[in-house]
């Protein structure tokens, strides 16, 4: 028994360690000793992403992203004559871990930039936070649209870009009916709000739709709905990797003749490399980057290229990683031209609608109104074989709805919260 | 939908709860052990028959895999930790919790994020004009079976007698020369290796990643619950019930209200029958025997 | 009944401990930063929580999943009340409107199951059940038509922008939240020690160790389970409402199956029959896990390590085997 006791006194006296080594730091809140950070020789970049947990697949891939490009800033000579550095914390899926170390970002490490944030739900969860201390975030994912705020750009590919494109697309190959299974979540269903009015007003028939809920992986009775409906196109907004296991299923049941369409499968978390073949056959996806597109432009493959140098053993690089990697590009531009990282400053020249980067999924502008980007869209057809086609490009599509129809200008005035299609 | 859709899909939802029960009912039942790393051993089954199906080996091998595998990690996990703990029922709870942190964060260390997929075998078939997919038809005449044989080995063998004699009262099968550490050794690697079918038969229609075992956690708690200690009349006959609820719902609402359903009716069903169908199965026994 | 002076020596070791802690905590803004100060507020949240599993499961015996249920609801209720009314100096209505809603919860849902013979396990699985139920419901209320007092529910995204607690016309800013969490701890440990003593408390340990006793010496032991239950809702409806207070943000994941664990996990692994050591040790793994966190390491596997050690090793607890260890040794010496 005595070892036994033996090893509960290390076992506790290895946690308190721990734990104090845990509050050493520097500065004290009570103390003095103000945090004094004027002289700082490095600019900081911080990222908040999941690197484990259920989103995994696209948090690894984002944080892989940032350290590529910190690295590419400082092999051209950093920034502002200094060298970039990135302060990374692994949020594990979970939304109060991005409000502890989104605050550890602000207040301890004191970055000049946050990027990061996968779900909705955790870039709510700080934003706030970011406001109230005039912080700068940077939210490289697509999502469900409609931030509006002073200290946040959304880069990511938005409904007005990549689902109006994908409905538009379908309408003109002659499709008329359509059909939305989604995530029974703010995403999943906004996104079908956006494919329904966007049928509506082209011409086409809302055949039906159905919210399923997160976590599901067995869908016998959503395959009988949609076997009865008979739709010309099933459009997925499936999110998560229980909610994939759909595909496999959906060819079994031996339906045919449905096209399938989706904004998230595929230029996501690379679906179609972990689905076996041809489950997403004839499935048209829309996004700004594929990893297979490195055969369609040459900036796309010198991209792809640097990616696989560093990262060979990873399963590729996908929208949002290629996003993330861009908007650490645009942020270092904002900086350049504002001469400071000083946040203000930097949210100006983010403002003036000049900066613009040629990335790997063509010209990525910030449009300085709603804080959202302009990009290129990517129609993109993955075959029986599961290999991936560029069937169309729009170029410049706007991040219109904030603007034209909330009549948003956060150059003039910020409310700093999320408007979302059901407010109307 | 025709009368065979009807039955179609009540099945699935049926062989969906039986599957994902069946592993944690056993430990649960002849233990009193709540298992929380049930979905783990699920997922690590699914990993095993995968790799090995990826590997060229045909489907009922890599399945095969998927449960021996799962077997032989029950068996890792209960010589290391869960037979220290076969007094300590609340306790087990930890543990569990804890060995499912570490399977997952493993899994993703090992493998990483996401794993390709095998597909499922088979095709479809034509009935009454509708078509199904034969692996999903398959599935429930498997579940049926492994409810079988798993009836038979509790009722008709040695160990089975043994089992329930200590699962009726450790202490007399103890004093009777019953070797009850043994027993409950070879419970825990029973309802690992059911566990691990259960994700190999599944590992076909899923997505492969780290953290697929949380898929089945509410399924399987909520079985469970319903059917109380006796581990296979009792599942069945909850599976049963929460089966036609979830499909009932799911078919003529929304996914959403199938499992919204699912969780309102094992609350009642907990309320009226305090220790599940139970408790049911052993009334009606007792009024037969009178 | 055993005599104060009496007592207090044979737990002198607990209160000591409880004393040093109490020091170390409170000079814990003199030698670190604000950011600390302010996730160690986060964590002393997370204990009143585990203070909460301990008064149910740890004097009571009642093994629930639902405290993170009646975090939930506590802290939806302030956030949709403190949205709505949008007048800061009336914070402590709001909570106090918000518990006592959480506590009605906890009533029916106590009355529905101990009054009808439900026990044990089966209601750490029945809550877990209604946990579950709460956060799959509250995920999909994203659409204008899930409306409370005009506050949109918000779905998975949650509730931000939560007004930060006010009392009277003073704004607690992320200090004095700090000191009023601290207060707020001692002042539970303080309390149920004393109940722990009296005849209620003494009630409750009946019930947990035998109920058919219990009912045979004249206690009304649903009741009583009911009453425990209630009081333990209230009590993680605060923690909710301190939730909101100090991230000024709810979400449906604080409703989820890994919330609903956890603070049992950390109750049994730091010893659920000791309330030092379940405060002691949720406090010291939510350190650790950030400490674990920032240094890059994958904290989860080693957490889960952590947890299977722990409970092979000090089957009673990390904490609890500590204090009885060092309290034996006293013991021994005085012999």
């Amino acid at each position: 028994m005595r070892w036994k006791n033996l090893l509960g006194v290390l076992l506790a006296t290895s946690m308190v360690a721990g734990s104090l080594v845990g509050c050493g730091s520097a500065n004290s809140a009570l103390g003095g000793g103000s945090a004094d950070a004027a002289e700082k020789d490095t600019i900081k970049i911080g990222s908040l992403e999941d690197w484990t947990g259920d989103y995994a697949t696209i948090g690894i891939q984002k944080y892989h992203a940032a350290e590529l490009a910190v690295e590419e800033l400082n092999k051209n000579g950093g920034l502002l004559g200094k060298e970039v550095e990135l302060v990374a914390y692994d949020c594990q899926s979970d939304t109060t871990k991005y409000q502890e170390f989104c605050k550890k970002l602000v207040q301890d490490d004191q970055v000049d930039v946050i990027m990061g944030c996968m779900s909705s739900a955790c870039r709510e969860a700080i934003r706030p936070y970011i406001e109230e201390n005039n912080a700068l975030l940077f939210y490289n994912n697509q999502y469900e649209g409609g931030v509006a705020s002073h200290n946040v750009f959304c880069t990511g590919t938005i409904p007005e870009q990549n689902c109006e494109v994908l409905v538009k697309e379908l309408l003109d190959q002659g499709n008329t009916s359509f059909y939305t299974i989604a995530a029974d979540y703010n995403f999943g269903q906004i996104m079908t709000q956006w494919v329904d009015k966007t049928v509506v007003e082209n011409g086409g028939v809302v055949a039906g739709e159905e919210f399923i809920p997160l976590g599901t992986s067995q869908f016998e009775s959503t395959i009988q709905k949609i076997k009865d409906a008979d739709p010309d196109v099933l459009v997925c907004e499936l999110v998560g990797t229980a909610q994939a296991s759909f595909y496999e299923q959906f060819l079994k049941s031996g339906i045919e003749d449905i096209t399938m369409a989706s904004t998230v499968q595929i230029v996501q978390s690379y679906d179609h490399k972990t689905i076996t073949a041809p489950a997403l056959g004839n499935m048209y996806v829309t996004g700004g980057f594929v990893e297979e597109m490195a055969d369609y432009s040459d900036a796309a493959k010198e991209f792809v290229d640097m990616w696989r140098a560093k990262y060979p053993e990873e399963g590729g690089v996908y929208m949002e990683g290629e996003i993330e990697y861009t908007g650490i590009m645009l942020w270092a531009k904002a900086v350049e031209k504002a001469g400071t990282t000083e946040v203000e400053a930097v949210i100006d020249a983010l403002e003036s609608g000049e900066i613009s980067v040629e990335s790997a999924a063509g010209t990525v502008t910030i449009d300085g109104a709603t804080h959202h980007a302009i990009k290129d869209i990517f129609l993109i057809l993955c075959d029986e074989n599961h290999e991936l086609h560029v069937e169309n490009e729009i170029d410049a599509v706007e991040p219109y709805w904030l603007r034209d129809e909330l009549k948003i200008d956060l150059r003039v005035e910020s409310p700093n919260k999320q408007y979302t299609p059901i407010d109307e | 939908m025709s009368l065979f859709g009807i039955l179609y899909q009540f099945s699935d939802s049926f062989t969906f709860l039986i599957l994902a029960a069946l592993g944690l009912a056993i430990i649960f039942g002849m233990m009193g052990i709540i298992n929380l790393a049930q979905g783990e051993f699920i997922m690590v089954g699914a990993y095993a028959t995968t790799i090995i199906i990826n590997q060229g080996f045909p489907y009922p091998v890599g399945i095969l895999g998927g449960a021996l595998a799962a077997a032989l990690l029950g068996f890792v996990m209960d010589r290391l930790i869960i037979s220290h703990l076969y007094q300590r029922v609340l306790d087990s709870v930890v543990a569990t919790w804890g060995i499912s942190l570490v399977l997952s964060e493993g899994m993703l260390q090992l493998f990483g994020p996401s794993m390709q997929s095998v597909s499922m075998p088979l095709g479809s078939v034509s009935i009454d004009g509708s078509k199904y997919s034969v692996y999903k038809l398959l599935l429930t005449l498997l579940a049926i079976g492994v409810v079988i044989l798993i009836y038979l080995l509790f009722t008709k063998t040695e160990f089975g007698r043994k089992a329930r004699a200590t699962m009726q009262s450790r202490d007399i099968s103890e004093s009777l020369g019953v070797n009850t550490k043994a027993v409950y050794s070879e419970t825990f690697v029973i309802g690992s290796a059911l566990a691990g079918l259960t994700g190999a038969l599944y590992a076909p229609t899923m997505t492969i990643t780290p953290t697929m075992g949380n898929n089945f956690m509410v399924q399987s708690f909520v079985t469970v619950m319903c059917g109380g200690a006796n581990p296979i009349l009792g599942s069945v006959l909850s599976g049963g019930v929460l089966g036609l609820v979830n499909s009932t719902l799911s078919v003529t609402i929304s996914a959403f209200f199938g499992k919204i359903g699912l969780l309102i009716i094992t609350i009642i069903i907990i309320r009226v029958l305090p220790t599940g169908f139970t408790g049911l199965i052993e009334k009606t026994g007792a009024r037969r025997r009178r | 009944m055993m005599h104060a002076k009496e007592r207090l020596k044979n737990n002198v070791f607990e209160y000591a401990i409880a004393l040093i802690t109490l020091v170390v905590v409170l000079l814990i803004p003199f030698y670190t930063g604000l950011y600390q100060v302010n996730v160690f507020t986060y964590y002393l949240i997370c204990a009143i929580l585990g203070i909460s599993i301990y008064f149910i499961w740890g004097i009571a015996g009642i093994f629930s999943f639902g405290q993170a249920a009646f975090m939930g609801i506590g802290g939806y209720a302030y956030a949709i009340l403190s949205k709505h009314f949008d007048d800061p100096s009336k914070c402590l209505l709001y909570a106090a409107v918000a518990i006592a809603i959480a506590c009605a919860v906890a009533a029916i849902l106590g009355y529905f199951m101990f009054y009808g013979g439900i026990n044990d396990v089966f209601v750490g699985l029945i809550t877990m059940c209604v946990t579950i139920s709460c956060q799959t419901f509250m995920s999909q209320t994203a659409g204008s038509q899930w409306q409370i007092l005009g506050v949109a529910l918000g779905g998975d995204n949650g509730l931000n922008d939560i007004p930060g607690l006010t009392i009277g016309y003073y704004r607690f800013n992320e200090l004095s939240l700090f000191f009023l969490l601290v207060i707020l701890v001692a002042a539970f440990y303080i309390v149920i020690k004393i109940v722990e003593h009296r005849k209620f408390g003494y009630a409750m340990l009946s019930v947990r160790e035998n109920r058919t006793r219990s009912e045979l010496l004249g206690y009304d032991t649903a009741k009583l389970q009911v009453i425990v239950f209630t009081i333990g809702g209230g009590i993680a409806a605060l923690a909710g409402v301190l939730y909101c207070c100090w991230g000024y943000y709810i979400t449906p994941a604080s409703m989820s199956l890994k919330a609903s664990t956890i603070p049992v996990v950390l109750a049994a692994a730091g010893g659920k029959r000791s309330l030092i050591s379940v405060i002691l040790f949720t406090v010291l793994y939510y350190i650790l896990s950030n400490y674990l966190t920032s240094a890059g390491a994958d904290t989860l596997l080693m957490l889960g390590a952590l947890l299977i050690v722990v409970i092979l090793v000090l089957p009673q607890g990390i904490f609890a085997t500590i204090i009885q260890k060092l309290q034996g040794l006293i013991q021994k010496a005085e012999a």
